[in-house]
């Protein structure tokens, strides 16, 4: 079995208090995210919906430690956000893989990089590949695997150093609906095993909805959560959930806040 | 905050300056500090003399240097358009040319410039042919590529709506190469001042290429940097025509 | 089956073939119009002079082989490094990459008697002005290839916490090794080049010295031989850039297509 880490204490997680971020352009300052408060327990899976654009991407950077906050804070674990950390994994709407290493090395790229034993985590690797189903190919290039694939072998190199927190931005949205419903299993596969607290960006609502706790909506114009839906269907879940009335309630309650908040940006800036 | 993107545009440029100002005013105490022979190393200072009390001479040999290497690129650029228009037209020819012409272009071809005055004599003909010679290529092969890379889309869709081919040739297939043509033009105007150069120093009698050498061979340093001063003014001339040229024809294309 | 074998040989043979029928045709028309030999002289002649010559012409080509392989190699040495300088902070980029640029576009072949007269006439001043010449191609390349890394690439290495020389090593250089290998093989034609004009203007020894001479003379079949042999260490110099690009690639074990990204 894998030695990955226990789910850690139950608690709070990640807690974003009145974050801003403000990107400076050429055209003048552009408001990403606008005072966003919100926060993760410790095992837990939220993803964050929204539309395109609105600032998805950005706050889970700056979760991350990858993007520098504006004004508020963001702590992790009780600390302060200010840099990237090793117990928080991120997955990129690519898949990110280097082109001149074969899969398997790509997974151990996080193990070359933070100088862990090779030996052990070599095995864990190849327990991960055969996991999402890449057993056999540990050798190929990147280029000689299809698209889910890719994405297969990129979440196995998230999880490969064990962090305690998934961060993921949309890793499954280049894909088409049939390898992404497979990838969703996939990855509840992963995370009811480990139980790592995970925050997921999706412009999916079906998505978000399969796969989460809670659903984080954000708006576009002012950049900012709108609502926070939790989602009770039991655990474990498969493509069947899909059907249920539950789940097609929830779907479309989320559906019609998202359209709601759409109107409204639009009133208040008509199409500038 | 938003200061921050005035900083940064003004540092683009700040920086730059910044440095070259540096350079000059090391370079001038250098050289008057350690009282550094002018010979080996005149100072800032001396070279703007120079080119200010030569300026008459200078101005005059640079016409030569100028005139012959406007010429040259020219003929490049007509020569290499021309040679790819051939190699474009038919799939045998291009078969038969393009890998010997892109060996050619792996050989140190300035070596052929003593050839081209045993054939063409000492004067402004045989530079410019050797100058032509050396760029055209980049010309040829720039154009080429860019007349094979239209999109067959693009050409698919022209055809259904019954265009001729000189309509797609104009329409679609001369947008698409004119970057190419451009990107390839630059090289050449670099390369036929260069091709000039290399002409003055092995046969001509005036031009700025025989005046370095001369003031080389006379150790008038500071004569030599002023000479170096206009040719890179010459240089940089022909390549801001190029890339002024380009915008005016690409607008004038989009209409 | 025949045909399908000849599609395939085309490409290799169409131009063999022209270029056999343009030896061919110039060997037969100068002796047919009666060219003079002071302008051209037929391919048989080059190689009899060739021939004749050889002891002498070898004697000649191993200063401008030396000087040009040396030369090249320092250019690549400073060229890289100073690619990779420039990119490694923002600030460093801003300050010099105009610089550089500017340099790019001058006619630097007209720096040559500087050289003389900083480092006389010897083998020096001509390396020194090789090294001059192909430097900047090959740091052009090489820091536009430092940047062709894909930014997610990078974002994931500071995701992981990776050093920046860390990111350099392992994303920075590997993304950046076909932009150098295009400025390598511009860089030893140029640093050839660079000799050659060195030869030309000092006149003391080399193959360039050996054109100048026998052109003034009007040996024209010794200019042609000399030329043939320059072309040939051209190729030859080429073709072990290529031959080493094609290591490296192989030892990255990758079809490493510029800036392609899967
Ligand atoms: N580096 C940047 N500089 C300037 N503006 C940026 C930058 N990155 C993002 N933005 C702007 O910030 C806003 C939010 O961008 P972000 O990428 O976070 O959106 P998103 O919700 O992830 O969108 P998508 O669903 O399309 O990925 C956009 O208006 C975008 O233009
Ligand atoms: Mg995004």
């Amino acid at each position: 079995m894998l030695s990955l880490s226990e789910p850690a204490l139950p608690g709070e997680c990640i807690r974003a208090e009145k974050a801003w971020k403000i990107y400076d352009t050429a055209k003048g300052p552009v408001e990403a995210v606008a005072g966003v408060s919100f926060s993760v327990r410790r095992g837990e899976f939220v993803a964050i919906l929204g539309p395109s654009g609105c600032g998805k991407s950005t706050l889970l950077m700056m979760c991350g430690g990858l993007e520098a906050i504006t004004a508020g804070r963001i702590s992790v674990d009780g600390a302060p956000i200010a840099c990237p950390r090793t117990s928080i994994g991120v997955m990129f709407q690519e898949s990110t893989l280097l082109p001149w290493k074969s899969v398997l090395d790509n997974v151990m790229f996080p193990i070359e990089l933070l100088h862990r034993p090779r030996r052990e985590h070599m095995a864990r690797a190849r327990e991960l590949l055969s996991l999402v189903g890449l057993s056999g190919f540990e050798s190929h290039k990147p280029h000689q695997l299809s698209g889910g694939m890719r994405q297969r072998a990129a979440i196995c190199r998230a999880l490969v150093y064990d962090p305690d927190i998934l961060l993921m931005d949309e890793p499954f949205s280049a894909l088409d609906a049939i390898t992404r419903d497979e990838m969703n299993d996939a990855l509840l596969d992963i995370w009811t095993r480990y139980t790592k607290t995970a925050l997921f960006v999706t412009h999916s609502i079906r998505e978000a909805v399969y796969l989460a706790d809670r659903v984080l909506v954000m708006n576009r114009r002012p950049a900012t959560i709108v609502a926070d839906i939790a989602i009770p269907i039991p655990r474990p879940r498969d493509p069947s959930v899909g059907e249920t009335k539950l789940f097609n309630e929830l779907c479309s309650t989320l559906r019609g806040m998202i359209e709601h908040s759409h109107r409204a940006a639009r009133d208040v800036t008509p199409y500038a | 905050m938003p200061d921050a993107t005035g900083r940064e545009r003004l540092l683009t440029v700040a920086l730059p300056t910044g440095t070259a100002v540096a350079f000059l005013a090391v370079w001038q105490a250098v050289a008057t500090l350690w009282a550094i022979p002018a010979v080996i190393l005149p100072a800032p200072s001396d070279i703007v003399r120079q080119l200010v009390g030569s300026w008459g001479e200078l101005l005059y040999q640079a016409s030569f240097t100028g005139a012959e290497a406007l010429a040259a690129c020219v003929l490049s650029g007509i020569v290499g358009i021309l040679v790819a228009a051939m190699l474009a037209s038919s799939t045998p020819l291009r078969e038969m040319l393009y890998p010997n012409l892109v060996a050619f272009q792996l050989i140190p071809k300035i070596a052929l410039a003593p050839l081209f005055v045993i054939w063409l004599g000492i004067d402004a003909p045989s530079r410019l042919a050797f100058s032509t010679f050396i760029s055209f290529f980049p010309v040829a092969i720039g154009t080429l590529t860019g007349l094979q890379s239209t999109n067959p889309n693009a050409i698919r869709l022209c055809q259904s709506l019954t265009a001729s081919p000189s309509q797609i040739f104009r329409h679609v297939q001369v947008p698409y190469a004119l970057p190419f043509f451009f990107s390839g033009m630059k090289v050449a105007a670099t390369l036929s001042v260069i091709g000039i150069v290399v002409g003055e120093f092995i046969s001509s009698k005036h031009g700025l290429g025989s005046y370095i050498l001369l003031a080389g061979s006379r150790a008038e340093t500071a004569r030599i940097f002023a000479a170096l001063v206009v040719l890179c003014v010459i240089g940089l001339a022909l390549y801001g025509a190029i890339a002024w040229l380009e915008l005016r024809v690409r607008r004038a294309w989009r209409g | 089956m025949a045909a399908i074998r000849w599609r395939a040989w085309r490409p290799i043979v169409l131009p063999l073939l022209f270029a056999g029928a343009l030896l061919l045709a110039w060997q037969e028309l100068t002796g047919w119009l009666a060219v003079s030999p002071m302008l051209l002289v037929p391919p048989s002649a080059i190689w009899s002079v060739l021939v004749q010559a050889w002891p002498v012409l070898l004697a000649q080509s191993w200063p401008t082989l030396v000087n040009s392989v040396v030369g090249f190699l320092l250019a690549s040495g400073l060229g890289i490094a100073l690619g990779g300088a420039l990119v490694v902070s923002r600030r460093v980029e801003q300050a010099f990459w105009p610089h550089v640029l500017i340099f790019q576009l001058i006619p630097k072949v007209a720096v040559a008697p500087l050289f003389i007269i900083w480092l006389g006439m010897g083998p020096t001043s001509r390396l020194a002005f090789a090294v001059f010449l192909s430097f900047f191609p090959i740091a052009v390349s090489a820091a536009t290839g430092f940047r062709a890394a894909d930014p997610t690439a990078l974002r994931l290495c500071r995701s992981l916490t990776a050093t920046t020389w860390q990111t350099f090593l392992r994303v920075r250089v590997p993304y950046a090794i076909p932009h150098i290998f295009a400025g390598l093989k511009v860089g030893v034609t140029v640093a050839i080049i660079g000799v050659v004009i060195g030869e030309f203007v000092t006149a003391q020894e080399g193959l360039g010295y050996i054109i100048m001479f026998a052109s003034s003379a009007a040996q024209t079949a010794l200019v042609f031989a000399t030329i043939a042999l320059l072309c040939g260490i051209g190729l030859l110099l080429y073709g072990a850039v290529a031959l080493g690009e094609w290591f490296v690639r192989r030892w990255y074990g990758a079809p490493i297509s510029a800036g392609g990204f899967e």
